[in-house]
């Protein structure tokens, strides 16, 4: 779900315009940041409209095409909000035959190319999927909204726009909570996260093999090192703890700060101005990994 | 309304800061910060107030603006306020794990502030996932935690509402989360999921219908802008979060460890408040509603608002009822 204001507030902000006065004199600014919202007024005040003609006549036909603009203003919307992001699979992953046997020197390239572009079909049926649910979903919706209309009494006051914004919204949330907590919307999200982890652990695979090639470095040696940065401060932390046990006094003046004062000994301006900048000396010298910490509590080492 | 005057308020509150209440950092590791906040009534109670708030979001929306405070509200009441501040994890973080947030950072926390005052046990009030590590927390160190507060938080992870529950139940987290953290924006997209029409649509032409009232822009804008700064979510601690918690339901089966040790809530033997809002959409009320039933103590108290996830910390009406409620009931014991 992109989050831009003014498409957010496109189409049914129309409501509240529709309550504001003749057109705004406002500097050029304003009035360009809100071009859009008046584009999107425009469209939702021509349509209301219609209805309400057609609403004093007694048609349901224009109640169901007020329904149907509705829909179409909010068919863009549905996020697939894990998938933003995604780029298209390389030309050479998208054609891979997904079932050619892989054969040779490159055989475990062509494996990772075919299971990259396996996840990347099974990634787009499942948006497939997704976006038939949301169709469903703003279909309950517009049938629910134009139920609701058909008694109202015709006026396209203020007012009235904002009830018939109100009522679509209830209508809508309603629709997609249940879509939203029914099996298959459970399924098809599921199966399109999945998807689309596979796809990116084989791409990465992809791009690190490359990077290997280039002998540039790569996540997966970053990841080693870190693992290994770490234990190393258990290790430290684990000594540290045992030290501290072994001297009993020791504890008190490890919880003075690295300064050599308590905190709460320390001027207090220098303590507000300490919580306005990043963290100094003490960050290191009192970092104690919690798992090796216990154990030394309970006097085991580390392994 | 003019539309020139919303848009002029809204250029104008574009850099409000949120936070009003003075604060001082007494300890920190790593990227946490464990803050104190200085008081502004005569002390009530001899026992700090640690404050656990969640890693998802920032916690200076318990300290949004003056009147949307929730932490002035219990400084107001005469008590000591502490807050952890989990910070920002970046790419270096990823391995870090649930047991290090607990045992290690909310733990150390304890042991300063219990230094500082001469205690040996604080009373903890956790928010949301906040809330999950502080029952933890009294779980494993019940020495430690004198009288335990929930504020919306999830104790049942399979109740039949809970959408995000039933979301991730069939996802491979560990496959998502690969080695890597979990950004914040995808969170925030994941949220607003949960009620589209109303959080991407509704809310802003709730705000066209207002005025261009500057303090009601203010306070949209700060709170708009804590909704969206999400910080990124360390890997490990994340995927240990939705596996054992949303997937495998641990801590209302009894099976939950963390670093080896087991949290059995039927030890929790502290008094406990229990805040639940009635219109929680994340959090929803039997979820948290849960913990009577799986806790040990026998001086539970429930409170329920008909408040939402975000308004049980910000809504005029938290501002009014939930601090005293809380130093009522902690007074009280």
């Amino acid at each position: 779900m992109e989050f831009d204001l003014w498409r957010h507030w496109q189409a049914l902000a129309a409501l509240a315009m529709a309550s504001a006065h003749a057109p705004e004199s406002g500097s050029a600014r304003a009035t360009d940041g809100f071009a859009p919202l008046m584009d999107a007024a425009q469209r939702f005040a021509s349509a209301a409209g219609s209805f309400f003609d057609g609403g004093s006549t007694g048609s349901t036909n224009a109640a169901q095409a007020f329904g149907n603009f509705l829909r179409d203003q909010f068919t863009d919307l549905y996020p697939l909000p894990w998938l933003k992001g995604f780029a298209a699979p390389s030309a050479a992953a998208a054609s891979a035959p997904l079932e050619a046997p892989a054969l040779g020197l490159t055989r475990e390239h062509q494996e990772r190319a075919q299971r990259t572009a396996e996840a990347w079909q099974r990634l787009v049926e499942a948006q497939r999927r997704l976006q038939r649910l949301w169709s469903d979903t703003l279909r309950e919706a517009a049938a629910a909204f134009v139920s609701r209309l058909t008694p109202q009494a015709p006026s396209s006051s203020a007012e009235s726009l904002n009830r018939l914004y109100d009522a679509w919204i209830d209508c809508a949330e309603e629709a997609y909570a249940r879509m939203a907590h029914s099996e298959p919307f459970s399924d098809a999200l599921a199966e399109c996260v999945n998807a689309s982890s596979d796809w990116r652990r084989e791409t990465s695979a992809t791009i690190e093999q490359w990077a290997k090639l280039l002998d540039l470095p790569t996540r997966s040696e970053i990841n080693t090192l870190a693992l290994r940065l770490r234990a190393a401060e258990g290790e430290l932390a684990s000594m540290r703890a045992q030290l501290e046990a072994a001297a009993p006094h020791s504890r008190e003046h490890g919880a003075a700060r690295a300064d050599g004062q308590p905190a709460e000994s320390r001027p207090r301006a220098d303590r507000r101005s300490r919580a306005d900048q990043p963290a100094r000396q003490d960050r290191q010298t009192r970092t104690v990994a919690p798992k090796t910490r216990r154990r030394a509590r309970r006097g085991k080492a580390r392994p | 309304m003019s539309s020139v005057d919303l848009y002029a308020a809204l250029v104008a509150a574009r850099h409000c800061a949120p936070g009003c209440s003075a604060k001082e950092e007494v300890w920190r590791s790593g990227k946490m910060s464990l803050y104190r906040y200085s008081p502004i009534a005569e002390p009530t109670s001899e026992v700090p107030l640690l404050i656990v708030y969640a890693l998802i979001n920032r916690p200076y929306m318990m300290d949004l603006q003056e009147d949307r405070s929730l932490i002035r509200g219990l400084l107001s009441q005469g008590l000591t306020v502490y807050l952890i501040d989990w910070g920002y994890p970046d790419g270096a973080d990823r391995f870090t794990t649930l047991a290090d947030y607990i045992e290690g950072s909310l733990l150390r926390s304890v042991e300063e502030i219990s230094r500082i005052h001469r205690c040996n046990a604080l009373n903890i009030l956790g928010v949301c996932q906040g809330g999950v590590f502080s029952l933890c927390f009294a779980a494993l160190h019940p020495e430690r935690v004198r009288n335990l507060i929930t504020m919306v938080t999830p104790v049942d992870f399979h109740t039949s509402d809970d959408l995000l529950s039933k979301w991730v139940r069939k996802i491979d987290v560990t496959a998502w989360v690969g080695n890597g953290n979990v950004s914040g924006d995808t969170l925030n997209r994941l949220f607003l999921s949960l009620m589209p029409f109303r959080l991407t649509h509704q809310k802003y032409v709730e705000l066209l219908r207002g005025g261009a009232d500057r303090a009601r822009i203010e306070n949209f804008m700060r709170v708009e802008r804590w909704i969206f700064d999400s910080p990124d979510q360390a890997g490990a601690a994340f995927r240990e979060f939705v596996v054992w918690f949303y997937q495998e339901n641990r801590l209302a089966r009894n099976q939950l460890k963390i670093d080896g040790r087991p949290v059995d809530l039927k030890t929790l033997r502290q008094p406990i408040l229990n805040l639940i809002g009635r219109r929680d959409h994340l959090v929803p009320p039997a979820s948290s509603a849960a913990l009577q039933r799986l806790t040990g103590s026998h001086d539970f108290t429930t409170l329920e608002l008909d408040l939402g996830h975000i308004g049980m910390y910000v809504s005029a009406r938290a501002q009014r009822e939930v601090p005293p409620a809380i130093a009522r009931w902690l007074a009280e014991r």
